[in-house]
């Protein structure tokens, strides 16, 4: 079952084409991940789909309902949850405030103040920040940080995850562990994912498929293995073989 | 628990005020309810939201306003409560573009639109033949007192309710950072509106009670900016983290300026801008934050 398909999306900054023609789905329980050059459109695609911006062109559907237009929090409540690549905690709320807020509006919509408590504390144990639920959430590390934003999009109750780069800046301890949670979260939780990655060991792990964007458009999609033998995109990141 | 008690303490002793005290004291206890009123619920906005208003003096003048021109024409009680919905709804439709813009900008549009609003009403008097109005027959100084005492006990409850209530937390989820709060599901635009509004609707209903204290409408001296720079000047040197502050701040400034007033006039601004240098810079969580408070759960 197709959950999320984009058609011919592009998006116009001023002058500058950011993203022009890109079409792809995502099934239900996929891993999707998206790959590219600095600047290539991959988080103002996330932008796009979670409503920060409004698309220039094309269509966007989520599970049978059209997206253009739709603010922010309708798109999230209607399951659609993004980390940010430059964390965004509500700094001066607890960590567990932070992750709570989420449980209270998202699409999960927890009932009452004690069940959205719970739904963020479970969750905090998942990405390991149980024991920092009181603290503010401005004194967590990066790490904690980038594990707090996970926390938040993942308590919000969304089917489609997208992942802006949540292992970059991170210890290779600290990007094992954080692929264990991703995988934990595709397979109890059963999420749908989009993950944009740099750390491509990483991505080709995790990803039963992946889409290259660059200069804001598409330039291949398939499978890890096809992608990493793909001339195109060797292209891209190494310059043409000679 | 302990500050439940004070805070019944103090009510009581505000509600037993007119009993025991000349009419000059109660008018300091008036002044007193109305910043405390116009104070807890600026912080409705600024200090939920983050969105600073130096301009609420706009919704108390707009409830003078319309209290002099209903006044003969309705019974007190309406009037007042026109006064507060008049704000209300001024509040809700200015708000929808103001809210657009954050910070300074934000600081500067409030600002300005008090001062515009001033000149309308200045210019619309003008048209109506009217440069300042004398209102006969009203009511005495307990009657208002004690509307009054409702109202900023009403602004106080409405603090704590909101502070509590699943409105209050994405209020201050956005406060923190709009653009994840929308992105967690919090519906911003809606939210920021409403804490206008709010914030705006006890202002209204004092602006008419003060209009009637002052038997007199005159538009330059209602539309006071000083009245706004007070109401931020209390709220930081109170603290807007909690309803303690606005309480603590009023109090502490209307105790000040009596006694400046009477011993020092000139000194009384002076010292306003020295009070608001020193909180801003050694206890930007105002008298309320230097309390030794239990752990604070926003």
């Amino acid at each position: 079952m197709t959950l999320l398909a984009l058609r011919a999306v592009s998006k116009q900054f001023g002058g500058l084409r950011a993203l022009s023609d890109i079409s792809f789905d995502v099934a239900a329980g996929e891993i999707v991940g998206i790959m590219g050059a600095n600047g290539a459109g991959k988080t103002t695609l996330f932008s796009l789909i979670a409503g920060n911006e409004r698309p220039s062109g094309g269509t966007i559907v989520f599970d049978g309902r059209a997206l253009a237009g739709l603010p922010p929090h309708r798109i999230c409540r209607l399951g659609i949850a993004r980390t940010f690549q430059i964390v965004r905690p509500f700094g001066g709320l607890t960590v567990e405030d932070n992750v709570a807020t989420a449980a209270m509006f998202g699409a999960a919509q927890a009932a009452s103040p004690a069940a959205a408590a719970e739904r963020a504390l479970a969750v905090l144990a998942l990405v390991g920040l149980a024991e920092r639920a009181g603290d503010l959430a401005e004194t967590l590390t990066l790490s904690g940080q980038k594990r707090l934003e996970l926390a938040r999009a993942v308590a919000t109750g969304g089917r489609l995850l997208m992942l802006d780069e949540v292992m970059a800046g991170l210890t290779p301890a600290e990007v094992a562990t954080m692929l264990e949670i991703v995988r934990r979260l595709h397979r109890e939780y059963g999420l749908t994912i989009l993950i944009i990655e740099h750390v491509m060991r990483a991505l080709m792990q995790l990803a039963g498929r992946i889409v290259v964007l660059h200069h804001g458009e598409k330039i291949a999609e398939g499978p890890p293995a096809a992608i990493g033998a793909d001339p195109r995109v060797h292209e891209v990141y190494f310059g043409a073989a000679a | 628990m302990r500050g439940a008690l004070a805070l019944a303490a103090l009510a009581l002793a505000a509600a037993a005020l007119p009993a025991v005290a000349g009419d000059y004291h109660v008018g300091v206890g008036l002044g007193l309810l109305m910043y405390v009123a116009l104070t807890q619920s600026w912080t409705v906005l600024s200090g939920m939201t983050g969105y600073v208003s130096l301009g609420h003096v706009v919704f108390y003048g707009l409830g003078a306003y319309v209290a002099v021109l209903l006044w003969g024409e309705a019974p007190l009680a309406a009037i007042v409560a026109l006064a507060a919905l008049a704000a209300f709804a001024f509040a809700a439709l200015i708000g929808l573009p103001a809210l657009r813009v954050r910070g300074p900008y934000f600081v500067i549009l409030t600002f300005g639109l008090a001062e515009l609003a001033k000149y309308v009403v200045i210019v619309v008097e003008g048209w109506l033949g009217k440069f300042s109005r004398v209102i006969f027959g009203a009511p005495d100084i307990e009657t208002l007192y004690y509307i009054m005492f409702g109202l900023a006990a009403a602004a106080t409850l409405m603090t704590f309710l909101v502070r509590r209530s699943r409105f209050g937390r994405g209020l201050l989820a956005l406060r923190e950072n709009e653009e994840a709060a929308e992105t967690v599901g919090v519906p911003t635009v809606r939210f920021k509106l409403l804490a206008y509004a709010l914030s705006a609707l006890i202002p209204g209903a004092v602006g008419s009670v003060m209009v009637l204290r002052q038997t007199y409408f005159e538009p330059a001296q209602i539309f006071d900016p000083v009245v706004s720079f007070t109401i931020v000047t209390m709220a930081v040197v109170g603290g807007s983290e909690d309803m303690k502050g606005p309480l603590l701040g009023a109090a502490g400034f209307v105790l000040l300026s009596e006694l400046l007033w009477a011993n020092a006039p000139q000194l009384y601004m002076v010292l306003l801008g020295l009070l608001l240098i020193v909180f801003v810079l050694f206890a930007p969580q105002g008298l309320s934050g230097l309390l030794p408070a239990r752990r604070r759960t926003p």
